[in-house]
């Protein structure tokens, strides 16, 4: 997408305070998602988060990048008033796992990797028809996360939850219990 | 790049307008109407156009058609020619040098700024010749039943052509899904007001 369009600012509240959200929610709800038919998946936020915050030369970025990285980092940028700008997102739906970047600004898809794909098909488009499948399977769990954002969000209850995400912020893992 | 690799990257979009249902059985010709043309034994630096999803090489889709299943699949192929700048700051130089011979003879002291960007251009279109164009496929997927259509790019300036040129063959207009773009598309017209009034939380 084009440098400076209309909307950009709300585009980058908006992806901003999701990514963010949806660390929060990962960490003290992990289960707590469901699809449009009920059924529970996970999203996890793993191995690389990229935090921002403040403004013009003031602007500063803190990435962590680590298999086993506990995000400190990043975690004591939340404390300082920044927020996720880009994070791996690991989703898990009974045997299903996906991985993907998600760039907050604009909701790009950075290497998006789906399960497994069988190669060995007999039909000509089957091995095609399966991975576009799984591609809006994944999709689709992300869409209900942000519409289960954009309700709070939008809602009286946004002052709670903005609360508990400063609690969140503020304490350590060990302190997560208490918001569950 | 492409949606079949272990893993892509990709954008998403919508298309704004309602599609025509006439417009499906075109899809086929209007991309072979604006396929991609090779400039491998041209002096052009840059030209794109669709080609077969299944083959990069096949331009009239002889080898499968972009109809599989509901969706619509086609890559954008985009070939350019990269000359290294060193290489272009040698050769202009060589040619500047060659120009202030010249003009030494007829006693014209100075090159004017119009002339150092013909000569810049020259040399550019004379080294084009020595220079492949190096290939890029992007994959497109269509679905016909939404309006969704996937990208395999997040790349802004690759994204921009791909949408002026997917607009000038399908005469539809595509609009990236964005976090706003997206909740307007999720929410009731009630909350999309709060949407243009949102001002950033502080959670610390």
């Amino acid at each position: 997408m084009s440098e400076n369009y209309l909307g950009q600012t709300i585009d980058i509240i908006l992806g901003q305070e999701f990514l963010t959200w949806l660390w929060f929610v990962s960490e003290t709800k992990p289960m707590g998602f469901e699809d449009i038919k009920g059924q529970r998946f996970s999203v996890v936020m793993e191995q690389r988060v990229v935090v921002q915050g403040g403004e013009g030369e003031s602007l500063e970025t803190a990435t962590v990048f680590g298999i086993f990285s506990p995000l400190k980092e990043v975690r004591r940028g939340l404390q300082t008033g920044k927020k996720v700008i880009r994070a791996l997102l690991r989703i898990e739906k009974d045997e299903l796992s996906w991985q993907v970047i998600l760039k907050a600004e604009d909701f790009s898809f950075g290497t998006f990797r789906t399960p497994k794909v069988s190669l060995d098909n007999d039909e000509p488009d089957a091995t095609f028809l399966e991975k576009i499948y799984l591609i809006e399977s994944c999709l689709q769990l992300i869409d209900v996360c942000y519409k289960k954002f954009l309700f709070v969000r939008l809602s009286s209850e946004w002052d709670k939850e903005k609360q508990n995400m400063a609690l969140w912020i503020l304490h350590d893992e060990d302190s997560l219990s208490s918001y569950k | 790049m492409g949606f079949l690799r272990t893993s892509c990257s990709f954008t998403r979009y919508q298309i704004i307008e309602t599609v025509p249902p006439e417009l499906w059985l075109q899809v086929p010709e209007k991309l072979k109407q604006y396929s991609f043309q090779d400039i491998d034994n041209t002096i052009q630096e840059r030209s794109w156009g669709w080609t077969n999803f299944d083959d990069m090489l096949d331009t009239s889709w002889s080898l499968s058609p972009p109809e599989k299943g509901e969706y619509i699949a086609f890559s954008l192929r985009l070939e350019t020619r990269r000359i290294p700048p060193a290489v272009v700051k040698k050769h202009f130089a060589i040619a500047l040098h060659e120009e202030k011979t010249i003009n030494h003879t007829i006693e014209k002291k100075v090159i004017s700024k119009e002339r150092k960007v013909e000569i810049y251009q020259h040399v550019k279109n004379r080294l084009f010749k020595h220079f492949l164009p190096i290939p890029a496929i992007f994959d497109v997927v269509w679905s016909t039943t939404t309006k969704a259509l996937y990208f395999s790019s997040i790349h802004s300036k690759v994204n921009d052509l791909f949408t002026n040129l997917f607009t000038v063959t399908f005469e539809l207009h595509l609009e990236p899904q964005t976090p706003y773009t997206l909740a307007q598309s999720i929410l009731d017209e009630s909350y999309i007001h709060n949407l243009d009034t949102l001002e950033p939380t502080r959670f610390v």
